[in-house]
């Protein structure tokens, strides 16, 4: 077999252009039967993008795509994008059906039909099951929209699975995914590689996640293909984030450079913010960085409590000045605890404001402003600027912008707001790892200025770099334990949590 | 294609470890609830006036709310799609005007109510063309079909009332097809029937919910969005068309005002009946227990002779008291 015969799909010389910024300047692609693909590039390089016009959803206008089947003979576009599928970074499931519904419709194509609903069933658990067989059994009959986030990521998942694909474009999969979980579908990926020569295309940000699945990997810089099929083996770490072009800031001042000097000289107890559960409390000085891990169950109740979102009660945050409790993310922003949501489509970004009512938003809470000020417009272009976001306008919609850009706006509304606590959800999904770095940054900048930053993250190594302590919570979302700076550990952090990493 | 295809081994559907789908009750917990609430009604009305329990006041019941529960099933459709028609009412009146004049120009029966229902089919299309095609807000939309629609009532006539030409038309909605059981309750069940069944049943059914429920992600999924939504439009129209016909069968008599209160209930029959006007939920029996309820709670005023100008609040307590049973029967995590 030639080399081009082995190939489900090859992309040359493609370009794109939105009015006068052109996005992809020439990305050449290919994917080969049977390979893990590991496809890189910063925050708007033009991955998704590329992505789209391979599905089809957008035009491109220069470049072609060449789909193959496994014989190597050419297919049609049409015949080669319907064994494409996608799994959106943004779920894209229907709430009111069944999980069953969810993956085995797609699979009826005649409205006149009859739905056979234990065909449906068997045909969703069939595909379910590859990555969770208990889950699978336990689940085919509940409404998506009862399912959390990384449940209905393992729908979605299983529909692509299901659809008999034989490339599938995992966009940032794993993202929602608790360690154990992202193992799974591991293991579901290399076994069906190995034994059907499916082939899997792996955008993500986790270099480590790159290095455990991906044979190959192709990296897109600002619009160009830099490196083109390259076995991972032959590229370092610091080779990848180089042609990324993300070594500037890379080098940038790290967790354990100058310690915030802040708190030894306020340390007066009115400052102090305490946060309290029933056999737990926990006193939190001025400037700290507190890390909170483990599976979603634990930190999101504790954050549901800090941002005054809670219906129990169950946490309890007290500061001299503020009341017993928290009743309403509102009150709680008014007195200067913020909260930055890691359920970035849902629940953070306002998809029909432009981004200056997106990034202003929290500002004017704060405030209690009553109109939209003429100065609000230099504001926002001040923080774009700080946060190194491009974008052709203030008054542009959130969603010309790529996802990790999105997310910087999320961070924008509480950048330099003089705020008391602010509670991080994630902030680095989805973002790449300049911009990551970008963002620990951020973190301590804020910490110094004398704010308390609780910050959940999957990702143990990023807590243990940046954090001053971290409380962890087990897969019980009960409260394990708590570790601090002097007895950092990756070991003792997986041992709480009963995740790894 | 062969070989290295994906190919999931198919298993025969699980049975012992999985549930195939929920329980009856479960399944239809909201409309069990408006069916005992509709009971309890009946029965609290009975205890004022005695005859409200007798076999000839049920009869002027499901008389009465026969139009109304076929208008409610078709605006049903365009809810489940997350959309919403206004237009009902109008067309419901349209095609009283125009069947009744073309009988008056020497149509008979069957080819004027055929007339009459092209009336329906023609709004139903407009509103999916603009709704689809155009991309223009189901709300904006309706609106407007339901202004030109109800204007175009009273020009027919010139805003007169017109009786009825053909002396056998009232056998559309008193006659028997089936000996004993009168047509206005055959066609509203079988009408029931037919439209569970689809929704429940058949796929395209099934898409009427993944539209409503996300309509980009039914996109995405490739289901046919706008030809859902297309179809939703028009068997809403042509449901208010029929139920127009059956009501100047009735009462012998094309009135331009006739539907004008009707838009209103049907899209309340379909929120007492557990839908949600976000679209992806919704089911025909409960919207045809919800026309139900509004027909008892009116029949109910009238015989108890409370003043009529009460309907309107009673009715509105009546869908308070149902939504919000509704809303906290449910899980309260789901409440944002």
């Amino acid at each position: 077999m030639s080399e081009t015969s082995k190939n489900v799909i090859t992309v040359r010389g493609l370009t794109k252009s939105y009015g006068a910024t052109s996005v992809l300047k020439g990305v050449d692609f290919s994917v080969a039967r049977g390979e893990v693909h590991a496809l890189l590039g910063g925050n708007g390089a033009g991955k998704s993008t590329m992505i789209r016009i391979i599905t089809g959803a957008t035009s491109k206008n220069e470049g072609d795509i060449r789909f193959f089947d496994s014989e190597g003979r050419e297919r049609s576009e049409a015949e080669g994008r319907a064994k494409v599928a996608v799994v959106h970074q943004e779920l894209a499931l229907l709430p009111h059906l069944t999980v069953a519904e969810n993956i085995a419709l797609p699979h009826h194509r005649k409205g006149a039909a009859v739905f056979r609903r234990a065909v449906a069933a068997g045909q969703a658990y069939d595909a379910l099951r590859m990555i969770d067989q208990d889950f699978a059994a336990r689940s085919l009959h509940r409404l998506v929209g009862s399912l959390t986030l990384h449940e209905g990521q393992m729908v979605e998942i299983a529909r692509a699975l299901s659809s008999g694909a034989e490339l599938i474009l995992l966009d940032e999969p794993t993202a929602n995914l608790t360690a154990l979980e992202t193992e799974r579908l591991f293991a579901v990926l290399r076994r069906l590689t190995r034994d059907t020569g499916l082939s899997v295309v792996f955008v993500s940000h986790r270099m480590k996640e790159i290095r455990q699945i991906a044979n190959v990997c192709t990296i897109i810089r600002d619009g160009r293909t830099v490196v083109d099929r390259q076995a991972m083996e032959e590229l370092t770490d610091a080779g990848i984030i180089e042609k990324m072009g993300q070594v500037a800031t890379s080098h940038a001042p790290e967790g354990a450079a100058p310690r915030p000097e802040y708190r030894r000289d306020v340390g007066s107890a009115t400052d102090i913010i305490t946060i309290e559960e029933a056999g737990f409390r926990l006193e939190l000085l001025p400037g700290t960085v507190l890390g909170v891990a483990g599976a979603p169950a634990g930190p999101a109740a504790l954050i549901e409590g800090l941002t005054g979102a809670a219906r129990k009660k169950r946490w309890t945050v007290a500061r001299a000045g503020w009341p017993d409790h928290l009743r309403s993310p509102r009150m709680a922003a008014r007195l200067g605890a913020g909260f930055v949501t890691g359920d970035r489509a849902h629940k953070g970004v306002l998809h029909s404001l432009p981004i200056i009512d997106n990034v202003l938003a929290s500002r004017r809470v704060t405030r209690g402003s009553l109109l939209t000020g003429r100065s609000e417009g230099a504001e926002c272009i001040d923080l774009l600027n700080a946060l190194k976001v491009k974008a052709a306008s203030v008054w542009d919609l959130p969603n010309t912008l790529s996802g990790g850009t999105q997310q910087k706006l999320l961070l924008a509304r509480w950048l330099g707001v003089p705020s008391r606590l602010l509670v991080l959800e994630e902030p680095t999904r989805g973002v790449d790892i300049g911009t990551k770095r970008e963002i620990y940054q951020l973190i301590r900048q804020m910490a110094a200025s004398g704010t308390v930053i609780i910050w959940w993250s999957t990702e143990n190594v990023e807590l243990l770099e940046v954090c001053d302590r971290v409380i962890a919570f087990d897969t019980e979302g009960r409260c394990a334990g708590m570790l601090e700076r002097d007895d950092f550990s990756e070991e003792k952090l997986v041992s709480l949590t009963g995740m790894a990493a | 294609m062969t070989g290295t295809q994906v190919q999931i081994a198919p298993t025969e559907a699980p049975t012992t470890e999985i549930r195939q789908r929920e329980s009856l009750f479960s399944a239809y917990r909201t409309e069990i609830t408006i069916a005992l609430a509709i009971v309890l009604l009946a029965l609290a009305v009975g205890s004022q006036v005695p005859q409200a329990l007798t076999w000839g006041n049920f009869a002027n019941i499901t008389q009465a709310g026969a139009p109304l529960i076929l208008m409610s099933l078709g605006v049903l459709l365009v809810v489940i799609t997350g959309g919403i028609d206004l237009s009902v009412g109008s067309v419901f009146s349209l095609t009283g005007m125009v069947t009744a004049q073309a009988m008056a120009n020497g149509f008979g029966g069957i080819s004027a109510s055929l007339i009459g229902l092209g009336v329906g089919l023609l709004f139903g299309s407009i509103n999916g063309f603009l709704v689809t095609i155009a991309g223009l807000a189901p709300f904006v939309v309706t609106l407007i079909t339901f202004a030109v629609a109800g204007s175009l009532a009273f020009i027919v006539t010139n805003g007169r009332s017109m009786p009825i030409g053909d002396p056998d038309f009232w056998l559309l909605n008193s006659g028997s097809l089936i000996p004993g059981v009168p047509n206005y309750i055959l066609f509203c069940v079988v009408l029931l029937i037919a439209i569970e069944v689809f929704l429940k049943k058949m796929v395209a059914g099934r898409w009427f919910y993944a539209v409503g429920s996300s309509s980009t992600a039914a996109y995405l999924l490739g289901i046919p969005v706008k030809r859902t939504k297309f179809m939703a439009y028009v068997a809403s129209s042509l449901l208010a068309s029929f139920s127009g016909l059956l009501t100047i069968s009735y009462i012998l008599n094309a009135e331009s005002t006739a539907g004008s209160s009707l838009m209103l209930q049907a899209i309340a029959a379909v929120v007492i009946g557990g839908a949600s006007l976000l679209g992806g939920t919704g089911t025909a029996i409960g919207a045809v227990l919800g026309a139900l309820m509004i027909t008892v709670i009116q029949n109910g005023v009238n015989l108890i002779g409370i003043n009529s100008f009460w309907q309107g609040s009673v009715t509105g307590v009546a869908i308070l008291i149902a939504v919000l049973i509704d809303r906290f029967s449910k899980s309260r995590r789901e409440a944002v």
